[in-house]
């Protein structure tokens, strides 16, 4: 009799355990799919409370894993702490490495690699993360996002053909998936790094008829005016937009930098009003930042504008520095105080180029001076670009050289200060577009356009008579600051 | 006089008797049938005993078997049987009385025994001549003579309400008495008759019979008619034609040697009647009679016209069979001559699906039918995942059953014969669960079982529904599973909503298409220009034959303004190859107007696609490969088959499918060879066979314009060469 009540006691005690596993499971899930809610409404610590609550409060729920990739998310995306975030996703891969998350984690883990990624080698630890995704989950639906990541890889390598393999593949076995029009993007841009404009063309307009909702279908339409125009007929065709106003008044007047951003706000750097204004799609000029010796503008990767001031950078709405260099005493530093133009490239550093020290100056992401860039000769009337794959573009104003240089200060491309029927006089602005062509304004009345490679795709005068400063639009078009028409022309 | 009176009271007594016993029960009760085994085991002793050396010591016995039998007599529920074996006894018990000299007690006996059996009669070839003589005059003093006859002859005679015989009959011996005589036929009234009978004496009675109701004949070219009555089937005409009405058959117009007997129908009221002369395959002879009388009407010959019709079936492809009402006529296209009028079901088999259809034909009608093949379902019922979906499951399978039959467009809803599909199931050892997703099956199991299925019941793929466990039982998952395949698709109805069956039929009434209609154009969306630049034109495609060039602009196209490509795209998607489609091209000249013919392109089913069923794409695919073999688009759709089983991971069958798509496709530019090299290449890959892939994928390479997608599509050989190489 005690055993048969000691068993009955027994069942009923098993079955109050496994009724409170379930109970501890549905709270996880619960907790997990608000949290999911908090994100999406952009309430990101109400999010992290949740997930954080999972890992400590139901530690043995099958939740855990998602709500640590969710915490890993977060120190990554909105923390921008590489740390802790690497450290959330190694907790799901080495204690939960068969749960549904662990291929999650392993993706987010080749994002982080690649993120910092600098050297062969480190580019190959991303990639290897990557590929752990397909090789140890081939069922899994991170496989798409980890195709993407190796795409991405490759592109930083500079190995385009299999980028546009990796990216193909998701494309075309998972055409579903959030990554596939991401992937389809990458294909058109990698084949227009290539010199295959056309197939890039194609491959943009399939994003347009496969992903008509995505936010790639307008960046893809960009994409497509840019190359038609430059090698959509015979030659490049640019012709003068007569309907385009841009500015008014004085901020037309003694502007030193424009630049046009993605969102197709033209910020104007006016000396005379001694501001950077923006101008917005619909011709309206938006509140100005205040700068004095205006010298550059461009644009942080991750979007934020950059005014290069004679004495200072403002990088962002908030984050004004001036930068010092170590002079000959130990200990010593010095301001620099002949800003000509500042760039921040994708690995975080920024480049100014110093027309006192006649040098271009690396400094870190604290703003501590790391060297010269690229090298230490002597370089006056500097002005730097970045395009978007992260290459520098250095104009030498007296020079009359157009250099282009990897992040790491290895030259890459060059364009020679005259050829066949053209020359570089007195070339004072520079811009690259997304393929890597670049634009040169010349003080004489022209612009001129250049392959990666260094040839002359197009001369565009006319209207032109003393180009000061340019940018290029997302979908190609030019823009020109004429000092003598204190005009902004544009030509699409 | 005592002892007439105590045989008059015996003969009363009897005949009360005699009407009781005609009530004895249908199916005499157990303890009954052990009272008469009893008597008839007893009755085997009795017997031996009486043909013993002491005969008389069978009396005892034979009073045993006369009491207990007696008993039942007296309660009602002596059976027939009883009566014979109490008869036996009556008559042994009086012999064996005789035979020692107890004349008395042997005629008692037999007095008992003619009450019992008025009839009875003993044989002096079997019994003593004295005891028979004894015997008989015993009955004399109790028993006389009734005879009936009747005009017309023929009828049921009744004494007492128990039937006697039918008339006329010569006398017969019935215990003296008083009875009420009842004589009755059909169609005339019924006369009765009081009647004293005596011992010894014969009453006779001549009973003339008033008709009541009328008689019809008829004679019918041929025979076999059904002859309808008010609406009741009445009689059905048979056997030849007596020569006598052979002359009247043939002044109406019937062959005397086809026609048939003449076919009675009596007992027919007076006053009006509908009668329906029917017979397959003939016409319907309607009219009414009017029977004023009660007598024999004359007979009515009618002479049944043919109702023939033709049947014309047509099917895409030909060669299904063909079954009319059940039996087989051939395979179409086919003429059916000769076919009766009325209903008929008509259904046409393939080996990947059929066409049922009711039809009713007209007299002489020639219908043509077209007989689309459409692949069959059959549904495997209800699955409960709890004891709650357990108790409405019969119920949610009966709505389910009405709300799908007859209404899914592209396939045939069966509901499976569940005998059929336990004994399937049953030879594998598995249940219906263990065909969803998630039970842990081996696919080949499943593999083999529904290939199983789908042979018996003649069906293409299955549905089956779960009820999931939920407190609220309101949905089911309806699982499809094509045969053959081994992951079932998913879709949830909420089964009392109608808005959910019909989200489910659209779903499932997509047909995936194997072609689409195609410019070969390739145009993009800018914004430089009003309308969109023509980036390429595919050799030899319609766009090409229509003389469009590269850099030209298209600004409208069928009087529609095109901004963006998908405009374009969107109004070749509505028309079918072989339509125009009229466009307006700026180029480096002058603005034209240009047609395109259009062609087309074989589309490939995307790889994932979270809106498309793939089970049913896969039906339908086998519908075109097993439907139009050796054809393009059987090839074509043998590759979409095999990407399907990407979908689900089963590259097994995928590498099947590719090499035979890879032998049947053409080599050309697009969708091709080529393209079938390069899938190949990955399932290959998929299986672990890096050698063979890295072969197919350079094969693949070697095919020069071969595309993925459709025949726009990127091109497979930079693909293939990078994959080769890997």
């Amino acid at each position: 009799m005690r055993r048969v009540l000691a068993l009955a006691a027994s069942l009923v005690l098993g079955g109050g355990l496994v009724r409170a596993q379930s109970t501890a499971d549905e709270q996880a899930r619960g907790l997990l799919e608000d949290g999911r809610a908090y994100r999406r409404d952009g309430k990101l610590k109400q999010a992290l409370d949740n997930f954080n609550t999972i890992v400590t409060g139901f530690p043995n729920t099958e939740y855990v894993d998602d709500a640590l990739l969710e915490i890993g998310r977060y120190q990554m995306e909105v923390e921008g702490n590489a740390d802790k975030a690497r450290e959330a996703f190694e907790l799901v891969t080495k204690r939960y490495p068969q749960s549904d998350g662990a291929p999650g984690a392993y993706y987010y883990l080749g994002l982080l690699t690649l993120d910092r990624a600098r050297s062969a080698a480190e580019l190959d630890d991303a990639l290897a993360q990557f590929t752990r995704v397909q090789r140890l989950y081939p069922r899994s639906e991170w496989v798409a996002r980890a195709l993407y990541g190796a795409s991405l890889t490759h592109r930083k390598a500079g190995r385009l053909p299999e980028a546009v393999e990796a990216a193909r593949r998701v494309a075309l076995e998972y055409p579903s998936s959030e990554a596939a029009p991401a992937a389809q993007f990458q294909i058109g841009q990698a084949l227009a790094l290539l010199g295959e404009p056309r197939p890039a063309m194609e491959e943009f307009q399939r994003i347009r008829s496969r992903f008509p909702a995505s936010e790639w279908a307008p960046k893809a339409l960009d994409r497509i005016t840019a190359l038609y125009r430059l090698y959509g007929g015979g030659k490049p065709v640019f012709a003068l937009d007569p309907a385009f106003n841009a500015g008014a008044g004085d901020v037309l007047k003694d502007v030193r930098a424009i630049l046009m951003t993605p969102a197709r706000t033209l910020w104007i750097a006016s000396d005379k009003v001694k501001s950077v204004v923006p101008v917005g799609p619909d011709g309206k000029m938006g509140a100005s930042l205040s700068g004095a010796d205006l010298q550059s503008l461009s644009l942080t990767p991750a979007g934020d504008l950059v005014v290069a001031a004679r004495l200072a950078v403002r990088i962002g709405p908030r984050d004004v520095r001036s930068y010092s260099v170590p002079t000959d005493k130990p200990g010593v530093t010095e301001p620099l105080e002949k800003i000509e133009s500042a760039v921040v490239t994708p690995g975080g550093l920024t480049l100014i180029a110093d027309d006192k020290r006649k040098r271009v100056c690396r400094f870190d992401g604290k703003g501590v001076f790391q060297g010269p860039f690229p090298d230490t000769r002597e370089r006056q009337g500097v002005r730097l670009a970045i395009d978007g794959e992260g290459d520098v573009t250095v104009l030498e104003r007296e020079q009359r050289t157009v250099q282009v240089y990897d992040e790491a200060g290895k030259p890459l491309r060059s364009v020679a200060p005259r050829g066949a029927g053209w020359e570089l006089k007195k070339p004072v602005d520079v811009a690259v577009d997304a393929f890597r062509n670049i634009y040169v304004a010349d003080e004489e009345g022209f612009v001129y356009l250049f392959s990666p490679q260094g040839q002359l795709m197009a001369t565009i005068s006319g209207e032109l008579r003393k180009p000061r400063a340019l940018t290029v639009d997302p979908a190609g078009a030019l823009l020109v600051y004429d000092e003598k028409h204190e005009k902004v022309l544009r030509y699409r | 006089m005592k002892g007439f009176l105590a045989v008059l009271m015996v003969t009363v007594l009897a005949g009360g008797a005699r009407a009781q016993d005609a009530s004895v029960p249908a199916v005499p009760s157990e303890a009954v049938q052990r009272e008469l085994q009893a008597a008839q085991d007893l009755l085997m002793r009795a017997t031996a005993e009486f043909d013993g050396p002491q005969q008389s010591r069978s009396i005892v016995i034979l009073d045993e078997i006369v009491t207990r039998l007696e008993g039942l007599r007296r309660d009602g529920t002596l059976p027939p049987r009883g009566r014979d074996v109490l008869a036996e006894a009556y008559e042994l018990r009086g012999r064996a009385y005789y035979n020692i000299g107890l004349q008395e007690k042997a005629a008692d006996s037999f007095r008992s025994l003619i009450q019992l059996q008025p009839t009875y009669a003993l044989s002096k070839d079997k019994v003593s001549p004295k005891v028979v003589d004894y015997f008989n005059s015993v009955k004399k003093a109790l028993v006389g003579y009734l005879a009936v006859s009747s005009k017309p002859a023929g009828a049921k005679v009744t004494l007492n309400g128990e039937f006697l015989s039918l008339t006329d009959f010569f006398p017969l011996e019935v215990l003296a008495g008083d009875y009420t005589v009842a004589v009755a036929r059909e169609g005339y009234r019924t006369e009765t008759r009081t009647v004293s009978i005596a011992p010894k004496a014969t009453e006779t009675l001549d009973v003339p019979l008033t008709r009541t109701s009328a008689s019809a004949f008829f004679v019918t070219e041929p025979a076999g008619v059904e002859i309808w009555m008010d609406g009741a089937l009445a009689t059905t005409t048979a056997g030849t034609l007596a020569p006598d009405l052979a002359g009247a058959a043939r002044d109406k117009g019937l062959d005397p040697a086809r026609a048939s007997a003449r076919s009675e129908i009596g007992g027919l009221s007076l006053g009006s009647h509908v009668v329906e002369l029917r017979k397959k395959c003939h016409e319907v002879v309607r009219k009414t009679m009017d029977l004023s009388e009660a007598k024999d009407y004359d007979p009515d010959l009618v002479k049944m016209e043919e109702s023939l019709s033709s049947l014309s079936l047509r099917s895409d492809p030909p060669g299904a069979k063909i079954f009319l009402d059940g039996e087989a006529m051939g395979v179409t296209p086919k003429e059916l001559e000769g076919v009766c009028s009325g209903k008929h079901r008509v259904e046409v088999k393939h080996t990947y699906g059929k066409f049922v259809q009711h039809v009713v034909l007209e007299r002489n009608e020639s219908l043509t039918l077209d007989c689309p093949i459409r692949p069959s379902l059959a549904f495997l019922g209800v699955v409960a995942e709890s004891a709650g979906g357990e108790r409405v499951a019969a119920e949610v399978e009966e709505t389910l059953v009405k709300n799908l039959s007859n209404k899914i467009t592209s396939l045939n809803f069966v509901p499976a014969p569940r005998e059929t599909v336990d004994r399937i199931l049953e030879a594998d050892r598995i249940a219906r669960k263990a065909l969803l997703p998630g039970a842990g099956t081996d696919p080949d199991l499943i593999r083999k079982v529904t290939d199983k299925m789908a042979a018996a019941l003649e069906v293409q793929g299955f549905l089956l529904a779960v009820l999931p466990e939920e407190r609220l039982q309101r949905t089911a998952s309806l699982h499809l599973l094509a045969a053959g395949n081994t992951v079932s698709d998913r879709l949830d109805v909420a089964f009392n909503e109608a808005a959910s069956y019909l989200r489910f039929l659209s779903v499932v009434d997509q047909k995936a298409a194997v072609y689409h209609p195609w410019t070969g154009i390739i145009t993009v969306d800018t914004l430089l220009h009003e309308g969109v630049p023509i980036l390429r034109v595919a050799a030899g495609s319609p766009g090409a034959q229509a003389g469009l060039q590269p850099g030209e602009v298209i600004d409208a196209a069928d009087g529609h303004p095109i901004k963006q490509t998908a405009e374009l795209l969107a109004l070749v998607a509505a028309k079918k190859p072989k339509d125009r489609i009229a466009l307006h091209v700026k180029g480096a000249a002058a603005a034209r107007a240009v047609d395109v013919v259009l062609g087309q392109t074989p589309q490939e089913i995307p790889l994932n696609d979270p809106a498309l069923v793939y089970n049913k794409v896969m039906m339908d695919l086998r519908q075109e490969v097993d439907g139009h073999p050796g054809t393009e688009a059987a090839a074509f759709a043998r590759l979409n088959l095999a990407v399907c089983a990407m979908h689900f991971g089963d590259f097994a069958a995928a590498h099947e499918h590719l090499l035979k798509a890879r032998a049947e496709l053409p080599q050309r530019p697009g969708i091709s060879q080529g393209t079938a090299l390069y899938y190949l290449g990955l399932a290959l890959e998929r299986l672990g066979y890096k050698k063979e892939a890295a072969d197919a994928y350079r094969a693949a390479a070697a095919a020069k314009d071969a595309t993925l997608f459709d025949n726009d599509g990127p091109a497979v050989a930079p693909l293939a060469v990078r994959r080769a190489g890997s």
